[in-house]
């Protein structure tokens, strides 16, 4: 793509639904109502493992209100859920509990309330068994099968070099184990979706969620309907964050079957309480990692093992094994690289896609293990990962060369030369020598655009100019708060050349795109806004060739901009300098002599290829890359941390909407800080114990950090202007700096996330927290 | 029971079920679906309404509370809110270009800030945030970043990372100043 002079992309603007969003007039799934609504809630198993042994809802429906109670049996397609294979989930199960959120019936009542009492009054006969709960038991000889298969969900290896010969070579090794616990997404809109039956043999259903597409095609199988009859309409949705896909399926499932039973649109609304333990997690790790290098830091060898507890069903299992795979050795350039990944089912709540899908894990140990290095080499953190930086023309795990697009070592020098500034760091002189412990960290992180090794990935993209010159966008990939609507309305204002009030872009509808997978993976702006692009230039050709024979000049001597067509200046005339066509005359004169006004058009990104055995290939189109610096102090006292400083820089290619970088930067990285410092799912006997706001600690304004975004552009050529998405990665570098700024602070290397307060004073006062060690001992 | 009370400017009487929770009076009966629902607990402050100009969790008061009460929603804010030279001018005077998507409707300055700055991303808090934020600057018209922290401290946003949203009200609140020194 030429370089050309940009009037909308690259310019920080406003949502294009904010408007509606500040004055609360924008319409989520559980704002709709349809005349004669009903209200449906599951009943769900309460324990995590057993046999069922009979359901019995006559109590459920001899209450007042109760339309209908739907098992097992009421669905007349597969019942079965999941977003990948192996498809393992249950609609409503029948045979067997997996999980404590297991759905056994469906209460459909006049009222929320109503329903949740019939839920309650449905009888349940479960034959308890003893719950698999933890990952080295679940692969133990002879544990119990909580799927046919066996309990491995999915394992893969990554091979690269000979990692033997590597730490062979090596002078200097560090070897250690860390952990991270599950986290919940914690979207303040809880799941919700709403099922319309229609007159017409058709079902609509709106909904809060992040592949409307999962939804359509499950809604089919599970009702044994065309997938042509069902139409899915996202609503605004208030965040999702990975979370909004397995159980926006199984709900709207659920919601469509009771809808066709009763003839009536029924909403299923999650409580908080749900939406927490009925609804997928992000996986807990267990890392064992090894790094090796010659005394002048150059590193040769790096091994790791992960084992993520996926909990009760696949769902995204095995893509965040593959991610979490390709991702664990690191932004570096490193000859010898192996891993080994394994998804584990226990009987918990599942695990999926969460923001980062595998990557915060995996850097939180990988950096981890940077910074021991650093430690036993005598090395500057910073100058270490400097060093092995990836650069452009240089292969990384997966033995990929990128000739461009390789900002590493750019956000490596910004944030060095940011750190230097004098900042918020305390005086030198009073540095570790009273109450606060003061202390710097830093993280490199890589993220992978696109789906990549998961899969094809094409978005679908629909661009229509009206008469009056607005336009209208279609895009087959949700917004889901993060702004790719108006990513895309830019880029399409851009093209078009009119002001960005022209254009709308509306929500996913699945009858008006071409399917377009999930909206996952950071690949919206990058594949999406593709598309985009790629339609409306097609649009754009119509109007040019419009205006050039109104303006009776060649094509090439037109330009679109701000809702006019002009000359460009090298082709203006003595004679009519100010030649200037309103775009809207421009269209209606396109209309009337018959050009295309409209491109329905997909963008398909360059497909993966790599060895399934090894992971050696190439499998992304792109990466994100990013340095992350974190200064904290620690009261030695109390444990409470203070984040002083916290830079964050990434090379995203282009940003179209600077402010929503920032945006997706800021968010990004407290839910990194959560992940790393507050946020723990407390399970016993296999059931969550703080599956609410007062005892999951989602961090609150009080915890917000001092996120300073420093944005790095070196041109992505497979996206639109150069792009490449940022919504992942802001979490991985926050979390690993993090434990890197704690480590740092208190001379403890903590090898467990969250690095909690409490955790901080067991550890200082006794210096010898279960799961720290002494840095260098 | 017959309830009456004063919602968004304007006397508001209504036969209601006394034990419904206010929120699902506002959200079910009145239709003013612009407060949200994120807990039902009282943990997250997604359904912040102000009850006699105090933030209120709507999720845990029962709609007999509000009888005789003033009561604004974030679809209050838009009307006629009680800004010095009220908010017909709202646009117009002092508000800045930020890229809105067309004109936009009378913008309360908070929500012109929480646009402009970037405040909102899926904007499921925002009403709640903007109304908890308006009880801080009716009260205090020039707040230390530390009491924008402490009156928003109920509020939960998952999205933004809160920082825009602490520039927001700092914005808005210097505007309403301005506005009043005129």
């Amino acid at each position: 793509m030429k370089l050309e002079k940009l009037n909308v992309v690259g310019r920080a603007v406003a949502k294009v639904d904010g408007v509606e969003l500040v004055t609360g007039r924008a319409k989520f799934a559980g704002d709709l109502r349809f005349p004669g609504m009903l209200y449906a809630v599951a009943r769900r198993a309460g324990i995590p493992a057993g046999k069922i042994r009979s359901i019995d809802t006559s109590a459920a429906l001899a209450l007042p209100g109760i339309k209908a109670v739907l098992t097992a049996e009421d669905i007349p397609g597969a019942n079965i859920i999941g977003i990948l294979p192996p498809f393992d989930q249950p609609l409503l199960a029948a045979e067997e509990v997996r999980y404590e959120g297991e759905s056994l019936a469906l209460v459909v009542a006049e009222s929320r309330e109503a329903a949740k009492r019939g839920a309650a009054a449905v009888w349940i006969d479960i034959e308890p068994w003893e719950p698999v709960l933890e990952v080295d038991e679940a692969l133990a000889e002879g544990c119990r099968k909580i799927h046919p298969g066996g309990n491995v969900t999915f394992s893969k290896r990554l091979v690269k070099g000979d990692v033997e010969k590597g730490f062979a070579e090596a002078e200097v090794v560090v070897e250690n184990t860390y952990h991270t616990s599950f986290q919940e997404h914690a979207y303040l809109e809880p799941e919700t979706v709403a099922a319309v039956p229609g007159g017409d043999g058709r079902i609509t259903v709106y909904a809060s969620c992040q592949s409307p597409f999962h939804i359509r095609g499950h809604i089919a199988a599970n009702l044994d309907l065309p997938a042509s009859r069902v139409k899915v309409i996202q609503a605004y949705t208030g965040g999702s964050f990975g979370g909004k896909d397995d159980v926006a399926t199984e709900i709207g499932c659920l919601a469509a079957a009771a809808a066709l039973k009763v003839q009536a649109p029924v909403m299923i609304a999650h409580e908080r309480g749900e939406s927490i333990v009925g609804s997928n997690l992000r996986h807990a790790a267990r890392i064992h990692y090894r790094t090796g290098s010659r005394r002048d830091g150059t590193i040769l060898a790096r091994e790791a093992t992960i084992h993520l507890d996926g909990g009760a069903y696949a769902s995204e299992s095995p893509f965040v094994t593959m991610k979490a795979l390709i991702h664990a050795g690191g932004p570096y350039h490193v000859a010898n690289v192996q891993v080994e990944c394994t998804a584990v089912y226990t009987n918990k709540t599942y695990c999926g896609a969460f923001r980062g899908f595998g990557v915060p894990q995996v850097t939180f140990a990988s950096e981890s293990q940077i910074d021991e290095l650093a430690a036993e080499l005598g090395m500057d953190p910073l100058e270490l990962r400097r060093k092995n930086a990836l650069r452009a023309g240089q292969a990384n795990a997966t033995d990929q060369v990128f000739e461009q697009s390789v900002g590493l070592v750019q956000t490596i020098d910004r944030v060095a030369e940011r750190a230097a500034e004098p900042g918020a760091g305390a005086p030198e002189a009073e540095r570790n020598a009273g109450r606060w412990l003061y202390g710097r960290g830093c993280a490199c992180m890589l993220q992978g655009i696109s789906n990549g090794a998961e899969g094809i990935d094409v978005v679908g993209a629909s661009v229509q100019a009206s008469q009056d010159g607005s336009v209208l966008v279609g895009v087959g990939l949700t917004d889901m708060g993060q702004g790719s609507r108006t990513v895309f309305a830019q880029i399409a204002a851009e093209v078009l050349g009119v002001t960005m009030d022209r254009v709308t872009v509306h929500q996913v509808d699945t009858d008006s795109v071409h399917d377009s997978g999930p909206t996952v993976a950071s690949r919206s702006t990058t594949v999406g806004g593709m598309a985009v692009y790629k339609a409306a230039r097609e649009v754009r050709s119509s109007l040019v060739k419009m205006a050039s024979l109104m303006i009776k000049c060649e094509e090439q001597q037109v330009l679109l901009q701000d809702n006019f067509a002009v000359l460009a200046p090298d082709a203006r005339r003595a004679a009519d300098p100010e030649v200037r066509i309103p775009l809207r005359e421009v269209c209606t004169a396109a209309y009337w002599t018959g050009f295309p006004l409209m491109n329905l058009t997909f963008s398909r990104a360059p497909d993966a290829n790599f060895d399934h055995e090894t992971h050696q290939g190439n499998i992304y189109i792109a990466y994100n890359f990013g340095t992350h610096l974190m200064d904290v102090r620690i009261d030695r006292l109390t444990g409470v941390v203070e984040v002083l400083r916290h830079l964050a820089a990434h090379d995203l290619g282009k940003a179209i909407n600077p402010m929503g970088v920032e945006g997706q930067v800021e968010g990004g990285a407290l839910i990194g800080f959560g992940m790393a410092h507050l946020e723990r799912i407390e399970h016993r006997g296999g059931c969550i114990q703080n599956a609410n706001f007062a005892d999951y600690a989602v961090p609150s304004i009080k915890d917000r950090l001092p996120t300073e975004t420093i944005i790095v552009e070196d041109p992505n050529p497979t996206g639109p202007y150069g792009a490449k998405g940022v919504g992942e990665p802001p979490v991985a570098g926050t979390a690993a700096a993090f434990a890197n700024a704690v480590a740092a602070a208190t001379g403890i290397r903590f090898t467990s996330l969250p690095i909690r307060r409490e955790d901080l004073l067991e550890a200082l006062q006794g210096r010898n927290g279960g799961a720290a060690a002494e840095v260098g001992s | 029971m017959l309830l009456e009370f004063e919602l968004n400017g304007k006397q508001t009487r209504i036969e209601a079920d006394p034990t419904l929770r206010a929120l699902d009076l506002l959200r079910d009966v009145l239709g003013l679906t612009g407060t949200k629902e994120g807990c039902g607990h009282g943990e997250c402050g997604a359904c912040t309404i102000l009850v006699d100009g105090k933030p209120v969790n709507s999720c845990l008061l029962y709609a007999a509370k509000l009888q005789g009460r003033r009561v604004t929603t974030i679809e209050g804010l838009t009307v006629a809110d009680d800004t010095a030279d009220g908010a017909e001018d709202g646009t117009e005077d002092g508000a800045e270009d930020c890229g809105s998507p067309w004109d936009p409707p009378p913008l309360h300055p908070l929500q012109e800030a929480f646009l402009c700055e970037g405040a909102v991303q899926c904007g499921f808090c925002t009403p709640g945030m903007i109304l908890s934020a308006k009880a801080l600057l009716d009260q205090n018209p020039d707040p230390e970043e530390r009491e924008i922290e402490e009156a928003l401290s109920g509020n939960l946003c998952r999205c933004t990372g809160y920082r825009k949203i602490v520039k927001a009200v700092q914005k808005a609140a210097a505007e309403l100043r301005s506005r009043g020194s005129r």
